[in-house]
């Protein structure tokens, strides 16, 4: 798929993220790929990586089977862009 | 102000706003967790509406808010009875129905010149988020009753009742959503019910209010 794909895929995930953990426009823009989320943000706890698969899934019109998801899978911005650009883009 | 219904199993609270002649708007909020997350912005909206000149009310439902019924006896039967009868208790107005996400699921045997609709979501679209967060948390955990989701006990049937295909409703209905790339009209604003922590938005408030107001008046004419 073409690369603006991606660009859009990453924009979706960093809104979902604000959403869901009801962070501020101003953080979430400063996420980098290496800035970590699970066990780094007080926020993210589980109850809320629920949440915030399943909106995924709903903003980007895509399925993700809960055996997927690891602990890496959410280690960091960049890695969970990647996982999400790969079930949208594939 | 605080008032009450009546239905078959009961009595339940239900909260009114604005002036008590004209149309009023009967909220449905979401089934669960997703009800306490939506609240607050419910009650901007109602407040908003009252400042249009429309009345509001937000009702208990049986297992719901301050409901003497356990949350482990609730049947998506028993909600959606309910709801028709406080929608019944308003009296000779024109009662619009207004739901929020599950919702949509309760407000079906109502009586309603109108159903309007934000980010409507399905039954088994519901239990998938039950049975997701479910198995999440069951990560760090021992093992979970099966039928304990997120510290709730729900009964068989509830369960069974969710995993059914969409109850159709009579009359006008418009279903918004909250982003774009969607079949349905758009508000757009901050999915407060996937919070972890519920919050607030005026400005989205605003916006819904102000769609539910222009639906109403659409409705009427």
């Amino acid at each position: 798929m073409v690369p603006e794909g991606k660009v859009e895929v990453e924009k979706t995930v960093r809104a979902t993220l604000g959403d869901v953990l009801g962070l501020t426009p101003e953080r979430v823009a400063s996420f980098d790929d290496e800035t970590p989320l699970f066990g780094a943000l007080p926020e993210l706890d589980s109850m809320a990586v629920a949440g915030l698969l399943t909106e995924l899934e709903d903003r980007l019109g895509i399925l993700i089977d809960d055996d997927d998801i690891d602990g890496e899978t959410l280690e960091t911005f960049g890695a969970l862009t990647r996982f999400a650009s790969a079930k949208a883009l594939q | 102000m605080i008032n009450s219904y009546d239905w078959e199993g009961g009595n339940e609270a239900m909260l009114r706003f604005g002036p008590d002649t004209g149309p009023v708007v009967l909220i449905a909020l979401p089934l669960l967790e997703e009800a306490n997350r939506t609240r607050a912005l419910v009650i901007t909206v109602l407040r908003m509406l009252a400042g249009h000149g429309i009345g509001g009310a937000l009702p208990d439902l049986p297992g719901t808010g301050e409901s003497l019924l356990p949350t482990s006896e609730m049947t998506l039967e028993g909600l959606r009875s309910a709801f028709a009868a406080a929608a019944l208790s308003l009296g000779s107005r024109p009662v619009h129905v207004a739901s929020i996400r599950s919702g949509s699921l309760i407000d079906v045997q109502a009586k309603a010149a109108g159903r309007w609709r934000l980010a409507p979501q399905s039954g088994p679209g519901l239990l998938r988020d039950l049975h997701r967060v479910q198995r999440v948390s069951e990560l760090g955990d021992t093992k979970a009753d099966a039928l304990v989701f997120a510290g709730n006990r729900l009964a068989p049937a509830l369960i069974e009742a969710l995993d059914q295909p969409p109850a159709a409703t009579p009359g006008p209905l418009r279903e918004v959503a909250i982003q774009s790339g969607q079949p349905d009209p758009v508000i757009e604003g901050p999915a407060l019910w996937r919070r972890s922590e519920p919050g607030n938005d005026a400005a989205f408030a605003e916006r819904i209010a102000d769609d539910i107001a222009r639906w109403i008046a659409s409705c009427d004419a």
